[in-house]
């Protein structure tokens, strides 16, 4: 184990997003500066939807941004979080030995190639009529090793499934691979895609009537020192993950104590917060979020960072969403409080916040 | 020095046995999961045997949970976690007052309950599925019943979806987390259901076997799909030592890797270097490992690249490698985290279990595979092999545990 590692800070110092204000950053950062709304009227190729308005990122065909080749069978949640690491990977320089470089993503894969499997079974003159190349599609890691393969990332590649929170939750988990030694940097965020399937889910998971949205937000981390090394600046020093589970219908005790934890691992004090990017959770999921945030640090925080619901409901991506928002604002000067968080709440009990500092031009 | 981990309870929720005690003993007698796939209609599959957790009944071992409403696979985490902290002799009322982490590995998730939902949206349309079942889809249960029938709120409940290798990516989860100070104790392991989109995506690739799992074997057929659950208590030899705890074995290390070559083929070099990591990390040389739990799907593809990539990394003579998937099928998510619950029996009670259904080692393999016959062995150091589609290697190093020795020494 390295220690002089463990104890360093480590930070952002790259990102990118495929989102539905388009591919690459900069769209992503001016579009939520923005707060335009993307839901468009959902496609009839996709059949019969819950809701007709959803937020797409716009014109993603797999192989039309990929290129024809490996991408045949490619399912859409896959596509989107290897077009987000071309993104990404191309604005780095070179990131050195491959094996020393891993990959974590939060995502729950793809539900609409899960069930197509399953329905031609189900439907198929014989139960084993299915298409063989999209058997690996529905292993929810497949994403993750997608982006490995494409771009030769050997290290540490992980999956993490825990619904709104999972950009929260890879964060922690590339954040333990770091502290272990066991990379020098991770690629790490969330993905998310629309289909109808996952409408239908989502329809009848929750009473609301939601237009979803997809993306994918991937995140360059590392500590300081190998960040200096690849001359790449600090955008954002990574203060503090915390999760915890709500025990019972309200998850607004669970966050609040969430933020108190994570504030006292941090050593930072509540009155220290500037920027709250909460989840924008549904219905009274997000009431509860938004009021335990409040009790804590105050309603001003929350309006000083672009909202993500504009992209819709994200779902697996929410909070890797949330933190590209933080990160598309230039931080604010003098009188407001430096560190920044985000707070994600979930229906199956899930609760996180992270705690960040974001780090000025000629800081 | 990062503190030393141990494990001090195992829960065990398989198709040989519920409970450790029962799993040890299912061990030492060689006991096949196998039988005539019954959770889904297998009609018109040429051969449907599988391994299936039976006599499982959820309300015997939940206490808090309202185990319907969740899922299979998380009625089974459950289960394994209740079952593990009894076997720990964890106070439950202390435990809520520490900081952990809850870190279950899954390779489907809630798909055995999609797929019913998907029945029932051939039914009755998209607009009919009950929204009860859909409810008990999301992944991220598993983790979230362990700590709910538990009522453990102040951990980090995480489900890794690392396919096939998830069980050993949970427990190095809990291993950095305890090693790091972050927390108190870790709840790790893996759960899966069977489901007729995993079977039937193994079966049209030609990878399921027509009656036994034979891994190592020159005319091995394939894998049995299964299920179940595992989960391990994990906590620093020191807080053992503190509440005068019993140590089934300490986690001396930890490898991961990715292959970063194909979406299902495994690969030699990947697996080599996952198991040299592993080696580095826990302090140890090749030489001082006594046995090898393998990956041993009973796949061609499996069974020799992970043979040679052994050759590799321990030379001409390996240690004994065992192929527990014989007995308990390709339990998915749990696969790791039963092989996990077996290397610390083998360590702890001295014994090696079989590769059972064992007739004729393929001389590409060329592994001593401890055939049919469970045999005693002084096993100090085990290693336990995870492999997954996607290239996910992840491997754990267990040791027998001596308080005042070195852990290479142990």
């Amino acid at each position: 184990m390295d220690v002089s590692a463990a104890r360093e800070p480590l930070v952002v110092s790259a990102w990118s997003a495929v989102s539905p204000f388009g591919i690459g950053r900069d769209a992503f950062a001016a579009g939520v500066r923005s707060g335009a709304g993307t839901a468009r009227r959902v496609a009839e190729s996709h059949g019969e939807v819950p809701h007709d308005h959803a937020c797409l990122v716009p014109d993603f065909d797999v192989r039309a941004v990929l290129g024809r080749k490996g991408t045949r069978s490619m399912d859409r949640v896959s596509g989107l979080a290897v077009a987000t690491a071309r993104e990404l990977l191309a604005g780095v320089g070179d990131l050195g030995d491959p094996t020393r470089t891993g990959v974590v993503l939060g995502t729950s894969g793809t539900a609409q190639q899960m069930r197509d499997f399953t329905r031609d079974s189900l439907l198929g003159s014989r139960p084993f009529h299915v298409n063989p190349a999209i058997v690996p599609n529905g292993v929810m890691n497949h994403a993750a090793s997608q982006i490995a393969i494409w771009h030769d990332l050997r290290g540490p590649n992980a999956t993490v499934a825990t619904g709104r929170t999972s950009g929260l939750s890879a964060l922690a988990y590339a954040r333990g691979l770091l502290r272990s030694g066991r990379a020098r940097r991770v690629l790490v965020g969330a993905a998310e895609e629309y289909s109808a399937t996952r409408a239908w889910l989502e329809h009848h998971r929750t009473s609301e009537r939601l237009a979803l949205g997809e993306g994918c937000a991937l995140f360059l981390l590392e500590s300081g020192s190998a960040a200096r090394d690849g001359a790449r600046r600090p955008l954002l020093e990574v203060l503090a993950v915390e999760s915890q589970v709500a025990l019972g219908d309200d998850v607004g005790p669970a966050l609040r104590q969430c933020l108190v934890d994570a504030l006292d691992r941090a050593a930072v004090r509540p009155e220290e917060i500037g920027v709250v990017r909460h989840s924008a959770a549904p219905g009274d999921l997000g009431r509860q979020e938004v009021e335990a945030v409040r009790s804590l640090v105050g309603a001003e925080a929350l309006t000083r960072a672009p909202d993500v619901a504009c992209l819709g409901e994200t779902s697996s991506v929410v909070a890797a969403f949330q933190l590209a928002a933080l990160l598309s604002v230039a931080p604010t000067r003098g009188g407001v409080g430096d560190v920044a968080a985000i707070t994600s709440v979930t229906d199956e009990g899930t609760v996180a916040c992270g705690l960040f500092r974001l780090v000025r031009d000629r800081d | 020095m990062p503190p030393r981990v141990v494990v001090t309870g195992c829960g065990v929720v398989c198709p040989t046995a519920l409970g450790v005690e029962e799993f040890a003993r299912a061990l030492r007698e060689g006991r096949e999961g196998a039988r005539p796939i019954s959770l889904f209609d297998t009609t018109g599959f040429a051969h449907s045997h599988g391994c299936e957790v039976t006599g499982f009944d959820p309300r015997r071992w939940l206490r808090e949970l309202p185990s319907d409403r969740v899922g299979r696979a998380s009625q089974f985490a459950a289960a394994a976690g209740r079952m593990a902290v009894e076997d720990a002799g964890l106070d439950l009322d202390a435990l809520r007052a520490l900081r952990g982490v809850v870190a279950v590995g899954t390779t489907d998730g809630g798909s055995h309950e999609l797929d019913q939902a998907v029945e029932m949206e051939i039914a009755r349309g998209p607009s009919g599925m009950d929204p009860a079942l859909v409810r008990r889809i999301p992944a991220g249960a598993l983790s979230v019943s362990v700590a709910r029938e538990l009522r453990l709120s102040r951990v980090d409940a995480v489900t890794l979806g690392t396919a096939c290798a998830a069980g050993n990516y949970a427990i190095g989860a809990g291993l950095d987390a305890l090693r790091s100070g972050e927390v108190d104790f870790a709840l790790c392991g893996g759960a899966d259901a069977l489901c007729r989109r995993n079977f039937t995506g193994f079966y049209r690739l030609g990878l399921v076997a027509p009656r036994h799992c034979q891994p190592f074997d020159a005319n091995r057929r394939g894998i049995l799909t299964g299920e179940g659950a595992a989960v391990l208590v994990l906590e620093t030899a020191e807080s053992a030592a503190r509440r005068g705890a019993r140590v089934h074995a300490e986690v001396l290390g930890l490898g991961l890797s990715c292959d970063a070559r194909h979406p299902i083929a495994p690969d030699e070099e990947g697996i080599a270097r996952c198991m040299r990591l592993a080696l580095k990390d826990a302090g140890i040389t090749p030489g001082m490992v006594d046995a090898i739990s393998a990956h041993g799907t009973g796949t061609r593809a499996n069974d020799v690249t992970e043979s040679r990539a052994i050759h590799e990394v321990f030379g001409p003579r390996p240690p004994r490698t065992i192929g527990l998937k014989a007995m308990l099928g390709h339990t998915m998510g749990a696969a790791t985290a039963l092989g996990a619950v077996a290397c610390a029996l083998a360590i702890s009670r001295g014994f090696l279990p079989p590769t059972i259904n064992h007739v004729e080692t393929d001389p590409e393999c060329a592994l001593d595979c401890v055939p049919n016959r469970a045999v005693p062995a002084d096993v100090r150091i085990m290693q336990n092999n995870g492999l997954a589609f996607g290239g996910n290697n992840a491997v754990v190093i267990f040791g027998r545990h001596a308080p005042d020795a070195p852990p290479a020494a142990g």
